[in-house]
């Protein structure tokens, strides 16, 4: 019995694993990987994130995991064996749920059935899918290693390998991408009957090769990718998806419980190089280089960068931000119990937004954003926060 | 005191960038006033903007103590002038406060339109004029050809003007003889009642302002009881003293024929007037010294602070300029768009911009500022005549009988290959040909007459760019002429802003209204609906623009390592917000008001 209570009282705690190796580097990609074989450095890895989450176990006793999320970087073009010997360090050193939920990100060019049924025995119960889009002549020129036909026999050996919980991803708004073309790609992969699918907008990031020749690549302008988004939503939700954030969409209530905890303030920690976590009330990232990472772990150096306390005030920011992204909304009653600032302000804003039905509220009185509201979403946030940067604390009574 | 013959007060004058302050700067050195390494260049333009622009906007003065050749020493002061056109009268009173000029000429350049204005401007104030070619380790340089242009123009003899550079310090001893030998000493009787010439005052906050003065007749010494002739203040002296490249040397007294500050109390610069006579309180003068006119601004605008909860702020900087700066003037002005600010007057429209920058540098504001305009006359039709500095005041079109703005007559001077671009550019802007005169083989001299309203905005850049530079421009007030005007103004979503609204010339209206509407259409972001960007005259839309309705502005992908990232970036657009106007439902950037004063740059 104290054990039980024990167990019910600790904090739920996210892990991710960042693995920051691929075949090769997508013409859009910003995120911290390599495209490197070299077996030192993968067994550096390797060896590295084990001791870090050795070392890590120990210093959150209350948590429970009830999440891991191998992400990347190509998880897959990993190895199971790797991903394998992390998730039973992390099994080891932290209290594990038994209902966790455990996801690897996978391409659709490095999952053999070998790998799949390893680590469906190894207790992965989610795959997320890299799949992007359904047109061979644009994953090619995005830099994609793999064709549509390849991503469709990937998720059905994965479906075979026993996984129930399938994500995928896809990105509208690329070079040379029609409306018709993007709705082409959601009613292929529709077919396939995937339980999560998350869509992003391409985001252009300084730094990658696309961002170079953006001038030349026949982009999308803003207007036809809304209408993209538009046609996304309006599609998925019509094959019963249910839109829990800006870019995801799941069947059976199966959100993401791992991309939850980012936008509803939940507790996570990272390992390997540029993972983030927020952890204690604290925010920081790891190294954004692995050299530094394995060395920093091996020898005991700092690891961490960018560690930031944040404030209440900041976190009623946050809160904003982060949960008008999701479908739960923002609601006065927990927004003045949990940072004592006024509601009043804020639902001014709200309303206002509310003539263009880019908000809403639902018979709770939570508001929460609307599809096209998901779509301006910077410019009522942006609105909100300043609305709360006027506002002054309520006196405790 | 120094004995008068041993004082020469002289002003150096000269066209911009040919070397006024390098000059002043090599005399301090020959004179050993600076010792060099404690000398930041060009020393008597001393504010920032003054330096960056290199160009004078105050004038100041400085004692240089010289060992001549004939073995004695003598007190040299040097008033420095302003450098531009807005600044005529103050160049005006600084000349008033000495016995000669030395005129620089650059030697390759010759004469230009600036150098013309003040040396008759020197001239009409009886002074010595000494010229002096500059620049002449130049490999353009033709000092030959500059001296006879000095003499063909100017009419002065100029055959032994001294070959200098004051850059690299080439017979700048010369100069300091020809000064000790031609210009004349002052004059004056140091027991006479005082008249004190104020050529300058600049405010010190822990002294108060600091006068800088040419005393013409009698004494001046502290503890005696003194009257500002025009403005009629009375103050008991503190302190008297000289002025050397490092501050202010008190001495007992200052007598006819020096140059020298007062301190005494003074909390405004707007009690010392640039051209005012400062006499006794008992023992007063009879008269004040000739010349003196209180400023009249020729150009205004409204300014104010893009954050309208800075208003206070805005006004506290606005105070302390007007301590320094006694040609500006401000009141207290309300827009429905852009809530409480202030019109403000100013000499031309470089005066603006350095009110504006100084405002902006100096006190940190950010600014919003509204299309400067002329003054106007209108006569309505019941005989009612206004002066109409604001466009919110002019009156309705059927009340008008007459109106009426202020003509110029110009002149431009500049490479005889340019002549047409420089007619061009005056014709565009309504100028109207007088004559033209050939200055030499190579140089041109027009005139013009044509409306203030049209040299304000941009005139004299575009003036430099069509001339690769070499183009000159000097103008004065002509008087007020009819003219057909109209107001013009802005409709944002069908609301009148009216800070945007001006008078213009009737012809003009179109082309501009659908310029202003373009950039306004690309400098306002797009909100939650579509906003129409209207130009009217009366109730007649004469241009129109839309800003389509915002439709994506989202952070698609927002995960653990992003959330402090996309934060900053939420933070800088809740920021820019904040810099924001909102006019009825409408949100404005600083920015556009900016765009839409700098309609002629593209």
């Amino acid at each position: 019995m104290p054990i039980i209570t024990r167990q019910t009282n600790k904090t739920p705690l996210g892990i991710y694993v960042h693995v920051p190796f691929c075949r090769s580097k997508c013409q859009y990609c910003d995120f911290y990987s390599l495209t490197t074989k070299d077996d030192n450095l993968l067994d550096g890895y390797l060896d590295a994130v084990c001791d870090h989450i050795k070392e890590a176990g120990p210093l959150a006793p209350n948590y429970k995991v009830d999440s891991i999320y191998f992400g990347g970087g190509t998880p897959s073009f990993f190895g199971a064996d790797g991903l394998a010997i992390i998730l039973t360090a992390i099994r080891r050193h932290f209290d594990v749920t038994q209902d966790a939920e455990i996801t690897f990100e996978a391409n659709p060019d490095s999952v053999s059935d070998k790998l799949l049924h390893r680590l469906r025995a190894e207790g992965f119960n989610r795959v997320s899918l890299g799949i992007q889009c359904d047109n061979d002549e644009i994953l090619k020129k995005i830099g994609r290693p793999h064709t549509y036909a390849q991503a469709v026999s990937a998720f059905q050996r994965i479906r075979k390998a026993g996984f129930r919980n399938i994500s995928v991803d896809l990105i509208y708004g690329l070079p040379g991408q029609t409306l018709q073309g993007w709705q082409d790609t959601l009613d292929h992969v529709l077919q396939l009957n995937p339980e999560h699918i998350s869509c992003y907008g391409l985001k252009l990031e300084e730094g990658t090769p696309l961002y170079e020749y953006r001038d030349y690549a026949a982009l999308p302008d803003d207007d036809l990718q809304a209408d993209m988004y538009l046609a996304a939503v309006e599609t998925l939700r019509g094959r019963g998806f249910k839109q829990y954030e800006i870019s995801n969409f799941c069947r059976k209530n199966l959100q993401s419980r791992h991309n939850l905890k980012y936008w509803t303030g939940g507790e996570y920690l990272g390992f390997g190089p540029s993972a983030s976590s927020d952890f204690a009330g604290k925010r920081f990232t790891l190294l954004r280089d692995l050299h530094a990472y394995i060395l920093g772990i091996r020898e005991g150096g700092e690891v961490m960068e960018d560690v930031q306390e944040i404030p209440l005030r900041e976190r009623a920011g946050e809160y904003l931000m982060l949960r008008l992204r999701t479908s739960l909304g923002i609601s006065r009653e927990e927004y003045e119990r949990m940072f004592l600032l006024p509601f009043d302000p804020l639902e001014k804003v709200l309303r206002k937004h509310e003539n263009y039905y880019h908000t809403a509220q639902d018979g709770d009185g939570r508001w929460f954003l609307t599809a096209k509201g998901f779509l301006t979403s910077n410019d009522i946030i942006s609105d909100l926060l300043l609305a709360q940067d006027g506002s002054t604390p309520l006196k405790k009574i | 005191m120094t004995e008068q013959s041993k004082i020469r007060n002289f002003s150096i004058i000269a066209h911009i960038d040919h070397g006024k302050s390098t000059l002043a700067d090599r005399l301090m050195d020959e004179c050993h006033a600076v010792e060099s390494r404690q000398r930041a260049d060009q020393l008597l333009d001393s504010m920032d903007l003054e330096r960056e622009r290199g160009i004078t906007i105050k004038a100041t003065a400085v004692q240089l103590n010289y060992l001549a050749d004939d073995g004695e020493e003598y007190a040299l002061n040097l008033i420095d002038t302003p450098g531009h056109v807005d600044f005529n009268y103050e160049v005006s009173r600084s000349l008033a406060a000495c016995e000669g000029a030395v005129l620089v000429v650059d030697a390759s350049q010759g004469v230009e339109a600036q150098t013309l204005a003040n040396t008759y401007l020197a001239i009409d104030a009886g002074l010595e004029v000494l010229p002096v070619i500059n620049k002449i380790d130049l490999p353009s340089a033709r000092p030959q050809e500059a001296k006879a242009e000095i003499e063909d123009i100017i009419g002065l003899p100029a055959e032994d003007a001294p070959e200098i550079s004051a850059k690299n310090g080439i017979n700048i001893r010369s100069v300091l003889e020809m000064i000790v030998r031609d210009v004349p000493a002052p004059k004056g009787d140091r027991s006479a009642p005082l008249q004190a010439l104020i050529f300058d005052s600049q405010y010190d906050s822990y002294r108060g302002v600091i006068v800088y003065t040419r005393i013409k007749e009698g004494t001046v010494f502290p503890g005696m009881d003194i009257k500002m002739m025009a403005t009629g203040a009375v103050y008991k002296v503190v302190e008297v003293g000289t002025m050397n490249p490092f501050g202010l040397t008190p001495k007992e007294s200052l007598g006819a024929g020096e140059v020298g500050y007062i301190t005494a109390s003074i909390k405004t610069v707007a009690d010392t007037r640039v051209g005012d006579t400062i006499t006794g309180l008992e023992n007063p003068a009879k008269n004040p010294l000739p010349g003196y006119r209180p400023v009249q601004p020729m150009v205004y605008s409204g300014i104010y602070p893009a954050d309208g909860a800075k208003y206070q702020d805005l006004r506290d900087a606005l105070e302390k300029l007007k301590l320094n700066d006694a040609s500006f003037v401000y009141e207290l002005e309300s827009s429905i768009a852009l809530g409480f600010g202030f019109r403000c007057g100013f000499l031309g429209l470089l005066h603006m911009e350095i009110i504006q920058e100084r405002l902006e540098r100096e006190y940190n504001l950010d600014l919003i500022t509204t299309a400067p305009n002329v003054v106007y006359r209108v006569t309505k039709t019941n005989g009612e005549v206004l002066m109409v500095d604001n466009p919110l005041d002019y009156p309705d079109p059927a009340d008008i009988a007459l109106a009426e703005e202020p003509f110029v007559k110009i002149s431009l001077i500049g490479p005889q290959e340019y002549v047409g671009n420089m007619m061009e550019l005056a014709q565009q802007r309504r100028g109207e040909f007088r004559d033209m005169v050939y200055l030499d083989a190579s140089r041109v001299e027009l005139h013009y007459e044509m409306p203030l309203n049209e040299i304000i905005y941009d005139f004299f850049d575009a003036l430099k760019s069509r001339t690769r530079g070499y183009g000159s421009l000097d103008y004065t007030f002509l008087g007020y002429r009819e003219s057909r005007l109209v107001k013009l103004d802005i409709l944002l979503n069908g609301e009148i802003v009216d800070a945007l609204s001006f008078i213009l010339f009737a012809d003009n209206a179109y082309p501009r209204a659908r310029k202003i509407c373009e950039k306004l259409k690309d400098n306002i972001p797009r909100a939650q609906f579509e906003i129409p960007v209207q130009a009217a005259i009366g109730g007649k839309i004469i241009a129109r623009e839309t800003i389509k309705a915002l439709r994506k502005d989202v952070l698609a992908k927002c995960y653990g390592g992003d959330i402090t990232r996309k934060k900053k970036l939420l933070e800088k657009q809740k920021e820019g917000k904040k810099r924001m106007r909102t006019f009825g439902t409408v949100s404005v950037p600083s920015e556009a008001f900016m765009a839409v004063l700098k309609l002629d740059e593209d």
